[in-house]
């Protein structure tokens, strides 16, 4: 295309309005390795003091490696939840005759924004009626069908995108309807799984609200947890390099994964409708 | 073309329809009925006991019951007699003690807990443990005062059997207003509608709702079509930093917006170097508070517009701009004839998602400013939250947190049926293509 | 008489006293505590739990008993996700045995069943709870019954910053005096907002800093409505009590010192760290805290010379109407529940040991809390504390506690909100009062007395 437009005075309107994130983004990384007189813009030095967290167990942070491990878990499962259920359940809005199936389909999307955290309470009484208050299999339960309406839909699309010849031509060679699904449909929606679990993970990993209401005590920390304790200024040994460090201990995956897989996910961080 | 039920649909369509069932529409339901009930931390959630209090008693003897009834209520006497001390043997008490007690304190009354306490230290045999001897104590009376009786009969029975000829309406009144639990009641939502507060956090609420969505849909607007024009280097870095507000860490992405605006943060120190007032931005005045909201809001959701609109602008005809371009269309011309009427739905799609998710968001509000300063950023969603589970003085109001968090429901549910007639739901949900 | 059902009791108690003899093998116990609003300098609140289950072991074993306690502790940084997780942890039964939380939380969950009456399991007449103050034992009990054992006291200070009180024309001994003037009524809010204001003036203290009041809802605002006169407990019926003119007076109190231009419109909801950071260091005229402030100032804020620097008060009177008072706000050790009957009668038996002068002075000088006890000042870490006994003497005489009852939470978040909506001037002084004083009626009806004061 010819460039038939000034760059520069858009250029500049860019970076004007992006300048908070560049700034907030650029001192966070900038404090990891710094010392900071308060009050002063500028860096006063240079250390690597702030990481001790990550082999020194004595710090604010704790045992910062057992939580990475945790949070782990928590998004992993979450992620496996939300893609098993999402996968099946897509597919069988998707292509299946079911009953009620408009009906599901409106409530699945009227589910999907739904004020879901201010149901918490119900959600706690429903946890305890079951036992799982306060454990994080409660937790990962709640989050992962917080997800799923979204899962779903998203799913869903992704199998009507899927020519129908293809599943004509496995069923009419004889397989089973699942056979097809699992041979045939399954690696024809495989982008539509990867964007959703990247997804999937990337909002387990971040989760705050839930662990902290539901699990309050559960020695299963995650990383949000853990940054919370450490950010806050009540604590006698407060350290505010050491909570910009951790956070940047924890946002590391998150980019890693952004990184290598951004152009999938940008598919679906959209909300995931073709709209 | 007959359609039939399709088992193998319904089985793998039931693991999501259970934990939906469970932790969706149960929780949904639940909020629903505790709407109309008192539930608060005081009455508990999963019912009540009933107990006759000292204050109770005061209460009911205002509420004219009448004195002797009350009298033989607030009666905390232990005696020591045959039947008593029958009781006692029977409820396991030492035999020994139980012998001592016969022969030094039998035939006498003790008005109160700590006489006969007091009474009951003086022998040789009792034992050792105040809470053995609290037990102990427990068949020498017939009070009825501070014990919490698990059925409505028990207490029933225990009013009955401290005041024999109580009159029956006394006794039903007793026992409703002795019961601890919560009630059903309609007088949350009338609390909502007569409170001059619910106005303010609704117009509050609207107020955030629309500056961020604008702020949203403009800016997500101005980097598409931005980036979209710019080199692909240049363009991809700016939608990189724009992502980031999304992929952070709730936690984290708060702090950083307080350290950036507090105190002696970047924004405060920025401003005092170049003269201008240096305060803290965040909490520091209502104006400056409610523009951080807005933007710690809106740096999360322009990324949204962002990629949706970039999407649709891929999806323009090249061939389209390039002819614009041959008859001598500017820029500006361009953006304005091609760009933004194919970008019509995506705006409107935008708008009505952000919309509702925004009505319902208030994670970085109470991380930020909390509802700052003195609550005037305060929105729905966070006077929910609040009301129901996060307060300083504990006193968490279920009920009144439940019908908030409701009315909140039913806003989301009136916007979503008018998005789905918009965006024509019916081609969404098309008969599945192929059935056998 | 107990939270149990009488017939669980009885069954109980034959278990309890046919089965004393028998206690040769070992017994293993857990015992959970958790504190709200604690942070590392008050970590003695559940390590006090620790200590005392130590002596109780070696106390069974000169006995002949083996006895294990394992004790779990947990800190909450914050009042309010304290509260939440121990009102919902006590919903599903997993409430910790032993809860340290403020006193005012006793009635509400008296009321919802979490707790059981600590006076069932422990002997208030012997050592070392016969020594407890009396009034904190009052503030432990509720509807006849004591279900808490108090863990610290505390009072609400004000301060005024010395050397700007000097540069504004008093003398040396003149503000030695002033805590004498305050408790007289001579020094009133009123003359607090002038001399402030007069430091601002001269440029002591940047514009709008003069006067810097806590930060957040707490019970100091209560102090406040006592100023003006207002009573939060009807003594004879003992019923709340709403007084509208102490309230108007109060809430027009913070409107005319942010007319005056003490204290900015937009004060509520700041930050702790600046707050402490700003008062410590000579940046505001007049303040107040809590006497515990004094542990953050000291330690961590670099604060050396706090008598020299300071001079401490009560709240002075606001009006004639009024007096100069102090709340304090007593921790207590509750116990829940959960567990079973000897798992109360265990975690009760360590409240108290915990109770003893030595043990809890450690929590009250690491933490600059103030002494439970008579006792107490004979301990030396404690005699030794100037901050300690002095606040002890000179403030606790004249500080009372917030009422327990199920509904005050009701009453202070309808004063709160009207507070912050006249301070940010979102609403006039009188809709505030106006609008607190419904949602109060409307909340508790007759349960709670609306005085119109002189009005």
């Amino acid at each position: 295309m010819t460039r038939n437009f000034p760059v520069w005075p858009v250029l500049l309107i860019l970076l004007v309005i992006s300048l908070p994130l560049v700034i907030m983004y650029g001192y966070l990384a900038l404090g990891t390795v710094t010392t900071t007189e308060p009050g002063e813009l500028l860096p006063s030095g240079v250390t690597l003091e702030n990481w001790r967290f990550l082999f020194d167990s004595s710090t604010a942070a704790g045992n910062i490696w057992a939580a990475t491990f945790n949070t782990f878990v928590f998004a992993g499962s979450i992620t496996l939840i939300v893609l098993t259920v999402s996968a099946t359940g897509g597919y069988a809005v998707s292509r299946l005759n079911l009953p009620f199936r408009r009906f599901f389909l409106a409530s699945i999307l009227v589910m999907h924004a739904f004020p879901s955290v201010t149901l918490i309470i119900g959600v706690f009484l429903v946890l305890q009626f079951t036992g799982l208050y306060d454990t994080m299999i409660g937790v990962i339960a709640v989050k992962a069908s917080l997800m799923l309406p979204f899962g779903i839909w998203i799913m869903k699309g992704f199998y009507d995108t899927v020519p129908w010849e293809i599943e004509m031509a496995g069923v009419q060679d004889g397989a089973s309807r699942l056979t097809v699904w699992w041979r045939l449909l399954l690696p024809q929606v495989r982008p539509g799984l990867v964007a959703l679990g990247l997804f999937a993970f990337l909002d387990g990993w971040g989760e705050y609200v839930l662990p902290r209401i539901l699990a309050p005590t559960n020695d299963f920390r995650v990383l949000s947890i853990v940054l919370d304790l450490v950010g806050n200024p009540d604590r006698a040994n407060y350290d505010f390099n050491l909570f910009k460090t951790v956070g940047v201990f924890y946002t590391l995956p998150v980019l890693v994964i952004f990184a290598f897989f951004q152009h999938r996910l940008m598919d679906i961080f959209g909300g995931g409708t073709k709209g | 073309m007959r359609s039939h039920t399709s088992k193998l649909g319904l089985l793998l369509v039931s693991p999501a329809i259970i934990l939906l069932a469970i932790f969706f529409l149960t929780p949904a339901l639940l909020t629903g009925v505790f709407s109309f009930t008192n539930m608060s931390s005081s009455t508990g959630i999963s019912g009540g006991a009933w107990v006759i209090t000292p204050n109770l008693l005061r209460e009911l003897s205002d509420d004219g019951i009448s004195p002797a009834t009350i009298e033989a209520l607030r009666d905390e006497s232990y005696s020591v007699d045959e039947g008593s001390l029958a009781a006692a043997r029977a409820a396991g008490v030492a035999a020994e003690f139980a012998d001592e007690i016969a022969s030094k304190l039998s035939g006498q009354r003790f008005a109160s807990d700590s006489e006969f306490m007091s009474a009951l230290k003086t022998l040789r045999t009792r034992p050792r443990r105040v809470r053995d001897l609290k037990l102990a104590m427990e068949p020498f009376t017939r009070s009825v005062l501070n014990i919490r009786f698990e059925t409505e009969a028990a207490a029933r029975l225990a009013i009955e059997q401290v005041v024999p000829d109580i009159d029956a309406g006394e006794l039903e009144r007793i026992v409703e207003r002795s019961y601890t639990g919560w009630k059903w009641t309609s007088e949350n939502y009338s609390k909502l509608f007569s409170s001059p507060e619910t106005l303010r956090i609704v117009f509050n609420t609207v107020f955030y709702v629309a500056m961020t969505l604008a702020f949203n849909v403009l800016v997500g607007l101005f980097l598409a079509i931005t980036t979209f024009y710019l080199p692909r280097r240049t363009g991809g870095f700016f939608s990189l930093i724009w992502l980031l507000p999304r992929i952070t860490p709730v936690v984290l992405y708060a702090i950083m917006w307080k350290w950036f605006t507090w105190d002696d943060g970047f924004v405060a120190a920025l401003a005092g170097q170049l003269g201008l007032p240096s305060f803290n931005y965040m909490k520091g005045s209502v104006p400056s508070a409610w523009t951080i909201v807005i933007l710690v809001n809106g740096f999360i959701g322009a990324s949204f517009g962002m990629i949706l609109f970039s999407g649709a602008l891929r999806a323009i005809p090249v061939q389209q701009l390039w002819a614009s371009e041959v008859d001598g269309a500017t820029r500006w011309q361009q953006v304005r004839h091609i760009i933004l009427p194919q970008l019509r739905w995506p705006i409107l799609f935008v708008t009505s998602y952000q919309t509702l998710s925004l009505l319902t968001s208030y994670q970085e509000i109470w991380l930020t400013t909390n509802g700052g300063p003195g609550n005037t950023t305060a929105v729905w969603a966070l006077e929910a939250f609040r009301t129901a589970l996060f307060n300083y003085s504990g006193s968490l109001q279920y009920g009144l947190g439940a019908a908030m968090a409701l009315v909140l429901v039913a806003v989301g549910m009136v916007l979503s049926i008018i998005y789905l007639r918009l965006f024509r739901f019916d081609e969404l949900v098309s008969k599945p293509k192929i059935e056998f | 008489m107990t939270i149990l059902k009488k017939t669980t009791v009885l069954a109980v108690a034959g278990a309890l006293l046919s089965g004393a003899a028998s206690a040769a093998i070992a017994e293993d116990y857990t015992i959970s505590v958790w504190a709200g609003g604690s942070g590392d300098e008050s970590d003695y609140r559940v390590k006090a739990i620790e200590i005392a289950a130590d002596l109780y072991e070696r106390e069974a074993a000169i006995r002949g008993e083996e006895v294990n306690i394992t004790v779990e502790t947990q800190l909450f940084s914050g009042w309010d996700d304290f509260k939440q997780a121990v009102t919902l942890a006590a919903e599903s039964g997993t409430a910790p045995n032993i809860i340290v939380s403020g006193h005012e939380d006793i009635g509400p969950w008296v009321q919802a069943g979490i707790l059981r009456p600590v006076e069932d399991y422990v002997d208030f007449d012997a050592w070392p709870l016969n020594q407890l103050y009396e009034n904190l034992i009052q503030v432990s009990s509720y509807d006849g019954k004591i279900w808490g054992i108090p863990q610290d006291a505390e009072s609400r200070v004000f301060f005024f910053w010395r050397e700007h009180l000097e540069a504004v024309g008093y003398s040396k001994e003149e503000i030695d005096a002033l805590p004498k003037k305050v408790l007289d009524g001579e020094y009133t809010l009123y003359s607090m907002l002038d001399d402030v204001k007069k430091m601002q003036d001269a440029g002591l203290v940047e514009e709008a800093k003069g006067f810097m009041p806590r930060i957040s809802n707490g019970p100091d605002y209560w102090q406040f409505y006592q100023s003006f006169g207002g009573e939060m407990v009807d003594e004879e019926s003992g019923k709340l009590v709403f007084d509208k003119q102490a309230l108007t007076d109060m809430y027009q109190f913070f409107v005319d010192a942010v007319d005056k231009g003490v204290v900015p419109a937009t004060y509520l909801g700041g930050d702790w760290d600046t707050w402490h950071g700003a008062v410590s260091s000579g940046k505001a005229g007049a303040w107040h805290g809590g006497t515990w402030h004094y542990a953050q100032w000291t330690q961590k804020n670099g604060l050396d010379d706090f008598f020299g620097k300071i001079v401490y008060t009560l709240i002075p009177a606001g009006n004639e109407r009024g007096r100069a008072n102090a709340i304090t706000h007593p921790l207590v050790y509750l116990l829940s529940n959960t567990g079973t009957d000897d798992d109360a009668a265990l975690a009760a038996e360590l409240v108290s040991i915990a109770s003893e002068p030595r043990i809890n002075a450690l929590h009250a000088v690491k933490s600059s809390h103030l002494a439970i006890g008579r006792e107490e000042i004979n301990v030396p870490l404690y005699a030794e504390s100037r901050w300690a006994t002095e606040a002890t003497e000179n403030l606790l005489p004249h500080a009372n506690a917030l009422p327990n009852d199920a509904d005050f939470g009701v009453v202070w978040t309808a004063m709160y909100k009207g507070l912050e909506a006249s301070w940010t001037g979102v609403s006039s002084v009188a809709d505030a009062v106006e609008a607190a004083e419904q949602s109060v009626v409307s909340a508790l009806g007759d349960k709670v007395i609306v005085r119109d004061g002189g009005m």
